[in-house]
């Protein structure tokens, strides 16, 4: 075996150990150096991962495997968690503990990482809680901050319930095959689809995944989530811990479940069009952008979801993309509300809600770079050409179409109109209507993450065509492992 | 490295500038003007190495292409022809950045215009370099919008709004032509290929599409009860673009107006950008113009009759600016012409159009310029206001001078003594008298004589009223900064000798474009899947051919002499409201009459608006039955999220055992 493999993940677990341990003799002032060491820590991480691209190997018994489609995703959960980590500067600046946000977040960033590569349900579950129990503590970062521990309370409680879902799903898997590897389940599924304990098992599964992925009704906690969170959180909890769900959803449905399609085919499509109608028509009314955002993530996820349903190589690899393109879009997003929130706070210390859309108005003359960026980000989450939206949103429903689900594109269709409504209105404060309030100037850190972000959605809609290749080769494991 | 692999920084470097001096230009001295000019100027090199390195190895075409993503490429071909027009839009234009900054220095947006001309000059270069047809329309397009934004530069005054809008919807016709055109040809080329196009084939590309101007030939359409070659079908509605483009009747209407905008602008626009991407558009798919020869006739009437009509209306123009503005559109009359006698000469007129082309640039940029600094120094475009400024502005006059004698065509024939507009004028001047023979059609040429006279008569009027005689008014003035007068000598330099220098070099290094080079066309055969043959040898003319368009420019001169210079006739008995035919023409044959009021306005305006009014009360009200329904539904589905955590838990334990039994109906429904 050679530890090498694993460098990416030792990467992080080094740098969250040494964030945590030097943290604790920096005096408050110069806790500033512990973000640039976590982002440089990440950086060092993506740059491994990047470089050992096209590997592929299991390790530990078989339980733990590297191929083009865990390297896919841990691609995207080392860029949210860089853009995490560089806006955190910002946010954690005169935190006394500052150590604990970046260990906690990186904590989450190696769970989602072990998620990418686990081929057993066992690892998988456990990779899953490390992630979980960081992010809960992450989501109640601001201590003194009612809505902030609320936030965490409510993620922790319906968190807690969806894990003894996923896994009870879990046992009655293991109950029927015997096992818990990945690729021994799918030999071994005959007994599931004979049995009544198939459907519940994929239903409970379908729960503890769901309830990450954020999909309606398993959803209610993430608008309360992302709203009380500190937003640099909400970035990772909507870019990354959501795309963790969608990892472990393809991997135990798609390839470990394969026999039991019919099953839950009918429970994402069913699932599928509820969330994204459902996140898009509620997201018309919000007047707290976190809040419209969390529900613009429901329907992105319902989106991603639309690949569960046509199951074909192209709509899985157009699903993938859409991960990579959303971890780029929706961080961006947060972390833009993330720069207004500071600036809003910076102005009036007590005020009381710092991401209402009046905040929004005239944002493009007070906070040009943000205004722009946060234009960029929800063009792209609209799905207007030019972008990664766009592009993701093209292979996506056109497979869809291609595999004779009209109804389901249809309505995907139709949705990504209604979402216009509120992602113009978020454009039109910023840049139509008008304030007397001065120019600010925007803080750095914040800046150089949004346009790390803005630049990965203008390129991944410019040069589409090499990653969307790339996402099709991870599909592709995920079929000829299953099939 | 070959100075080829460079070709894509030529449009590159303006679109840089574009953006640089968009966004800094404020801050930088003159509006940031260094910027443009340091970016052209090096793109004029590249242009002007390119062009040399291909006339001493013709083999050296520049040909990338890079699949973008799905049906799209990039690419760009730089063959010959592609070459001199890039080095003539960069030095024109450039010539023309360097001038700006004397004649704009007064402006209030100086950044402003510099990034749009620059602009444009990027969208143009773009145009020229494109190899395939569908991203020369993209470049066209940008071409379009930058020039209603430079013709609508002083947006606050009425009239340059209206101008600016008016130049951007009349092309639109063309436009929308040439689009479908497009779309035809790229319906026929799918269906060539059956639907099944190999990899690393782009069927726009112009290598492609003229590989299959045969197939193309053979397909036919029925419209309104004639069969129709598609081939012809398509070059039509590409000359329709070209139409509106370029200029030529009947969408000419938009040019004389583009004068609201600064001079420099309209030198830019009439002399190197805008109004030859039709004429170029023409030449660049020339091989399909070949095969469709009832297409070509059609480009040497409308050509020949431009030249003529334009010309009537030009000698009774006040305004500077005008007369000129009617001059280009005559000339380029005169080019379309020299491309329809293709019919005739076969690939020769590619080389002839594009000498014109050409020179032209050279002195109309000229003669724009010069207007510009006797406006400039005056600060009136009114000639009957004039008079005399050749004593306060000699080097101007010297120049504009200059300028006339290279537009009427000055020079002896049989010799290689002249300014650069006769080589190249009498040239077409001259095919068009070969088609005659050949074919028997002797209206172009006869139409093209007639506009010879006009041309040396409007042109000499011009000269003999601005800068002859007295004063008329105390208008007061100087001559202009180097700046200015620097460019104005170095294009006259070239009105006078460029045409001398080069017209042999020139003729056969453009006519090959299509012969030996990217590709390797059989003109002959082309011609005869349109049905005819071309001449086979350009037979020599009778004496009083190649003398005739000299005596019409003289006697041009002769005239003008007599009445302006010399007042042995009284104008103002002519020029009055009485006179009927000078009524006509003052009034540009009412087409604003015609077009604006009765066509546009009545018809389409009114007419379009009833039926879109009703079309859109219906759109209107079903987006907003469902935006409302949306948001109605929005609001009470937000009554579910009740904030308590126990509901959140009952929601997500209600929504396992529903799924279980909504599964189990499905499939039961199912099977």
């Amino acid at each position: 075996m050679d530890i090498m493999l694993l460098a990416p993940e030792l990467a992080i677990v080094v740098t969250g150990l040494a964030v945590l341990l030097i943290g604790l003799f920096l005096p408050t002032d110069s806790k500033k150096v512990l973000g640039y060491l976590a982002s440089l820590g990440v950086l060092v991480a993506l740059a491994l991962t990047v470089s050992s691209l096209g590997t592929e190997a299991t390790l530990f018994n078989n339980t733990v495997t590297i191929d083009a489609l865990s390297q896919f995703f841990k691609i995207v959960f080392l860029v949210v968690s860089l853009l995490f980590a560089i806006a955190g500067i910002k946010y954690t600046e005169g935190h006394s503990n500052t150590e604990e946000f970046y260990a906690l977040g990186l904590f989450a960033t190696i769970g989602m990482m072990f998620v990418a590569s686990a081929n057993d349900l066992m690892l998988l579950f456990v990779a899953f809680e490390l992630a979980s129990l960081a992010t809960y503590a992450l989501a109640g970062f601001e201590k003194k901050n009612a809505k902030s521990l609320e936030a965490a309370m409510k993620y922790f409680i319906i968190g807690s319930l969806s894990a003894a879902l996923m896994l009870l799903g879990i046992s009655y898997v293991y109950g029927a095959t015997g096992t818990t590897s990945i690729p021994d389940i799918a030999a071994n599924s005959g007994v599931l689809v004979s049995s009544p304990m198939g459907i519940v098992a994929v239903v409970l599964l379908l729960a503890g995944f769901g309830f990450k992925i954020a999909l309606v009704p398993f959803h209610m906690w993430a608008p309360d989530t992302y709203q009380g969170s500190p937003s640099v959180v909400s970035a990772l909890l909507a870019a990354g811990s959501k795309k963790m769900g969608i990892v472990a959803a393809l991997k135990v449905f798609v390839v470990a479940l394969i026999a039991l399609k019919a099953d839950w085919q009918i429970a994402f499509a069913i699932l599928a069009v509820i969330t994204m109608t459902y996140g898009n028509v509620v997201a018309l009314k919000q007047t707290s952008v976190k809040r419209m955002l969390a529900y613009s993530s429901l329907a992105q996820a319902g989106y991603i979801t639309m690949a569960f349903v046509v199951l074909t190589p192209m709509a899985l690899g157009g699903g993938i993309f859409y991960a990579l393109s959303h971890g780029f879009m929706k961080a961006g997003a947060f972390i833009a509300t993330a720069a207004v929130g500071y600036m809003v706070l910076s102005e009036n210390k007590d005020s009381a809600d710092p991401d209402h859309i009046d905040n929004f108005r005239g944002l493009g003359k007070r906070m040009p770079i943000t205004a722009l960026c946060m234009t960029i980000f929800v063009f792209a989450l609209a799905g207007i050409p030019l972008t990664a939206g766009y592009m993701s949103k093209f292979v996506l429903f056109s497979s869809t179409i291609q595999s004779g689900f009209v109804w389901l594109a249809v309505i995907a269709i139709l949705n990504s109109a209604i979402s216009l409504g509120y992602y113009a209105k978020i454009v039109k404060y910023m840049y139509f209507l008008p304030t007397d309030s001065e120019k600010v100037s925007e803080p750095f850190p914040y800046t150089l993450a949004m346009i790390i972000a803005a630049v990965g959605v203008l390129v991944l809609g410019f040069w589409s065509e090499p990653f969307i290749h790339w996402a099709m080769e991870a599909a592709s494991v995920l079929i000829t492992g299953g099939m | 490295m070959a100075v080829g692999d460079l070709a894509f920084l030529i449009p590159v470097l303006p679109a840089l500038a574009f953006v640089l001096t968009f966004f800094f230009g404020k801050k930088l001295p003159t509006g940031g003007a260094i910027i443009p000019i340091a970016a052209i100027a090096t793109s004029f090199v590249i242009s002007l190495l390119i062009t040399l390195n291909l006339l001493a190895n013709p083999e050296e075409v520049v040909s990338q292409s890079y699949s973008w993503f799905a049906m799209l490429n990039i690419g760009i071909l730089v063959d010959p022809l592609a070459a001199v027009m890039l080095t003539m839009v960069t030095f024109v234009s450039l010539l023309i950045h360097i001038y700006s900054t004397g004649y704009m220095s007064h402006d209030k947006a100086p950044s402003r215009y510099f990034a749009e001309t620059a602009l444009f000059t990027a969208s143009m270069l773009g145009l020229i370099l494109s190899d395939n047809i569908l991203q020369l329309f993209v470049c066209w397009e940008l071409v379009g919008v930058c020039s209603y934004l430079l013709i609508g530069f002083w947006f606050e005054k009425p009239s340059a709004a209206t101008a600016a809008k008016k130049a951007f919807l009349t092309t639109r016709i063309g436009d929308v032509m040439f689009l479908t055109g497009i779309i035809v040809l790229f319906s026929d080329l799918f269906k060539i290929f059956n639907g099944n196009v190999p990899d690393g084939v782009y069927i726009l590309r112009f290598d492609e599409i003229f590989a299959h101007i045969p197939d193309l030939a053979a397909m036919n359409a029925n419209i309104l009860g004639m069969e129709v070659s598609h081939i012809t079908l398509i070059t039509l509605l590409f000359f329709g673009g070209a139409v509106g483009k370029s200029g030529q009747f009947p969408l000419h209407v938009w040019l004389p107006d583009a004068m609201e905008g600064p001079t420099t602008v309209s030198a830019l626009i009439h002399a190197a950008t805008m109004v030859t991407a039709g004429v170029y558009l023409v030449a660049r798919t020339f091989p399909m113009f070949i095969a469709a020869p009832d297409s070509l006739m059609v480009v040497a009437y409308v050509g020949a009759f431009t030249a003529l009509f334009a010309g009537t209306m030009g000698i009774v123009m006040n305004d500077l600016k005008r007369v000129l503005a009617y001059s280009t559109i005559s000339q380029l009359g005169y080019m379309m012409l020299g491309l329809g006698v293709g019919a005739a000469v076969g690939s020769e007129a590619v080389g002839i159009a594009l000498f014109h082309l050409i020179n032209h640039a050279f002195f109309k940029a000229l003669l724009f310029l010069c207007a510009g600094s006797v406006i400039h120094a005056v600060g009136t475009h009114d000639m009957r206001q004039l008079g005399g400024v050749a004593k306060v502005m000699p080097v101007t006059a010297v120049t504009m001078i200059v300028a006339s004698l290279a537009l009427t065509g000055i020079g002896i024939p049989g010799t290689s003594i002249g300014t650069s507009g006769f080589f190249s004028k009498d040239a077409i001047i001259e095919s068009a008298y070969l088609m005659g023979e050949t074919t028997g059609s002797w209206i172009p040429y006869i139409l093209a004589i007639a506009a010879a006279l006009l041309t040396s008569i409007y042109i000499f009027r011009l000269v003999f009223m601005t800068f002859y005689g007295k004063p008329r008014t105390d208008y007061g003035g100087h001559e202009s900064p180097a700046s200015m007068t620097i460019p104005l000598s170095i294009l006259a330099l070239l009105a006078l000798v460029f045409g001398g220098l080069t017209s042999k070099i020139f003729n056969t290094f453009v006519s090959e474009t299509f012969v030996n080079n990217f590709v390797n066309m059989n003109i002959h055969e082309l011609a005869t899947l349109g049905g005819y043959h071309l001449a086979e040898h350009a037979g020599e003319e009778p004496m009083l051919v190649l003398w005739l368009p000299l005596i019409m420019a003289l006697a041009g001169l002769v005239i003008t002499f007599l009445i302006y210079g010399l007042r042995i006739v009284n104008m103002d008995s002519l020029v009055s409201r009485n006179n009927p035919i000078y009524k006509l023409l003052y009034n540009r044959y009412y087409q604003n009459a015609i077009f604006t009021n009765f066509i546009s306005v009545k018809v389409i305006y009114e007419g379009f608006a009833f039926a879109g009014r009703a079309v859109d009360r219906g759109f209107d009200w079903t987006v907003k039955w469902f935006s409302d329904l949306a948001i109605e539904s929005g609001e009470s589905l937000r009554q579910f999220q009740t904030g308590a955590v126990q509901n959140y838990a009952t929601a997500v334990i209600t929504g396992v055992s529903l799924l279980v039994i909504l599964i189990k109906v499905v499939m039961e429904v199912l099977q």
